[in-house]
């Protein structure tokens, strides 16, 4: 389906406000004066569209670059010997949207949950929330709620630029098979890895052992479970559930999730004068 | 005969070798796989080679790092997770170390994948050893002086990681840590990339100073030999020797650390050497 191929995808509403995350804000009841207001609602919906748009741009042309590479890398090695193209489209679509996806989610939850926080805080100052009104707590509830949400977003932004992005640097690798099916109806090789590879072909047992006539599905399934990987935190604890963690480690005290707070979890020894933090050194490497 | 005996069993430990990568690809068996072959690691001098060129490990492999990624904020990894994904790591390590695949592990970009470890800052068990087991994985990059590693990571975030970790990791981490900024300096691109901006120069020279402090209280001498020679390196550029002339810690300069380095030679020559081209008789020829 998604086969044609875009040199400059645009990231999706970038330029506009995301307008279609307002109904899925959620604001917890227990905060008080909030249930209800309508006000609050829609500077929740600011906050987290501000935040977004600070970050989406740099955190998704990251992922996207970065998984496009491994994806790109990896798959060519996989499937120098798969004459179809559309079984190595296919799998090079399912890594690229999941890696892309799991980066930029890791890379932006962190800044968003702070930049959420700093947005909410000023846009209630500005727009008459006093202080009293609604606790520093009650902020960190609305944003702590609503974090997923803004985070799916971004990771949806960075699968979708990744699939054009793929289709594109793979586009020599899908066209060269077809046309060599088309003249010659030969089992295909990709010269430039099987010359590396081959003399690994003979010892490695089937498995794991590239086919002049194909992949096996058996095969082509390691690259499908790319799209069982897990995004969200209690999803990934199901899925190691579901594979072999034993419940009980589970159930564990290492699982209840802790009251978080980057700002304290990171220079806590007994170096009081830190003149510099690793976030403002990140910054001056960046320069 | 014996020699048949050893060729048989030779022959038998490959094959279960072979057959350990071939679970790798399935999810079901990947816990188990993964755990007998990173204690096998060693003694298999190709396992970097299998590992590569075999269909679908690498990816299989790289699906165990990103699956880890919800549990690192906020903080959830368990021991047990810990342990499988560090066993994966150990694999991905092998193949960073052999000459053959090193390359081309640089060229698929892996290493990337393991900074949003290195970026962790919870200090439980588990946190602390998947920081240190993906720390030996560049570890095993820089070793062997190769420029091209030297450029790639120069490419990415990579001191700004290792900094953090030296100031605030376990003793372990902060020595890993600190190796790989070493092997950066050492390298001519490291050195000029590090001492092209005052920031950055500043933001080395204040973890390696906050360092030193903290060493006059642990007296951590495998720490301070690595301190000694990033010092030392950073004295070869021009400009870092005169910021250093004004900035190099105090005890540095004095006794504070001769009981500790009293058996080790090597790097009471460094720092000897350190102090001699920061004096300032030295004229510097123009």
């Amino acid at each position: 389906p998604s086969t044609q191929t875009s040199h400059h995808s645009p990231l999706p509403l970038i330029d506009e406000p995301v307008t279609n995350l307002g109904q899925f804000i959620t604001i917890n009841p227990s905060i008080p004066g909030a249930f209800a207001n309508q006000g609050l609602r829609k500077l929740v919906h600011m906050a987290i569209d501000r935040a977004i748009r600070e970050i989406i741009t740099p955190v998704v042309e990251r992922s996207v670059t970065i998984a496009g590479i491994s994806t790109r890398e990896l798959i060519i090695k996989d499937f120098a010997m798969e004459p179809n193209e559309e079984k190595m489209r296919n799998a090079a679509h399912l890594m690229v949207q999941n890696l892309a996806g799991s980066l930029a989610l890791v890379t932006c939850k962190e800044p968003l949950r702070i930049s959420m926080a700093n947005h909410l805080r000023t846009l209630l100052l500005q727009n008459g929330f006093s202080e009293q009104s609604i606790s520093e707590q009650a902020i960190l509830i609305v944003v702590t709620d609503n974090l997923d949400l803004a985070c799916t977003f971004i990771e949806k932004a960075a699968m979708d630029k990744a699939v054009p992005e793929i289709d594109d640097s793979l586009a020599s690798s899908f066209s060269n098979r077809k046309k060599h099916r088309e003249r010659t109806g030969q089992p295909y090789y990709d010269m430039s890895v099987y010359s590396g590879i081959s003399r690994y072909m003979s010892t490695l047992p089937e498995p794991l052992r590239l086919k002049p006539n194909g992949l096996l599905p058996q095969q082509l399934r390691v690259y499908e479970d790319f799209s069982r990987i897990p995004r969200i935190s209690n999803q990934a604890a199901e899925i190691y559930n579901d594979r072999n963690v034993r419940p009980s480690m589970l159930r564990g005290q290492d699982f209840i999730s802790h009251p978080y707070n980057p700002a304290e979890m990171t220079f806590d020894g007994p170096q009081t004068q830190m003149p510099i933090t690793a976030h403002q050194s990140l910054e001056k490497f960046a320069q | 005969l014996p020699m048949q005996h050893q060729h048989k069993l030779a022959q038998l430990e490959e094959e279960k070798i072979y057959s350990l990568i071939t679970e790798l690809t399935n999810p079901a068996n990947r816990e188990q796989a993964l755990v007998e072959l990173s204690k096998k690691r060693e003694q298999y001098d190709d396992l970097a080679l299998i590992l590569w060129h075999s269909f679908g490990v690498m990816a299989a492999l790289l699906q165990e790092i990103v699956s880890v990624y919800p549990l690192l904020v906020p903080p959830q990894l368990t021991g047990q997770i810990s342990n499988r994904v560090c066993n994966a790591l150990a694999l991905l390590q092998c193949v960073a170390s052999h000459s053959e695949t090193r390359g081309l592990f640089l060229n698929a970009h892996i290493p990337l994948f393991l900074y949003p470890f290195l970026n962790t800052t919870s200090k439980t068990r588990p946190f602390e050893y998947l920081r240190l087991t993906s720390l030996g994985v560049i570890g095993a990059l820089v070793k062997n002086d190769n420029p091209e590693v030297i450029s790639f990571l120069l490419s990415t975030e990579i001191i700004p990681l290792c900094l953090r970790i030296m100031e605030s990791g376990s003793e372990l981490s902060k020595t890993v840590a600190i190796f790989i900024v070493q092997k950066i300096l050492l390298d001519e691109m490291g050195l000029a990339y590090i001492c092209a901006t005052y920031e950055r120069f500043y933001a080395v020279g204040t973890v390696l100073s906050n360092m030193v402090n903290q060493l006059v209280e642990t007296q951590a001498v495998r720490l301070l030999k690595h301190v000694v020679r990033c010092y030392l390196r950073l004295s070869d550029n021009p400009r870092a020797r005169e910021a250093l002339r004004q900035w190099l810690p105090e005890p540095l300069r004095d006794a504070t650390f001769s009981q500790v380095l009293k058996d080790d030679m090597v790097t009471k020559r460094c720092l000897a050497q350190l102090l001699v081209n920061l004096s300032d008789n030295v004229v510097t020829t123009n």
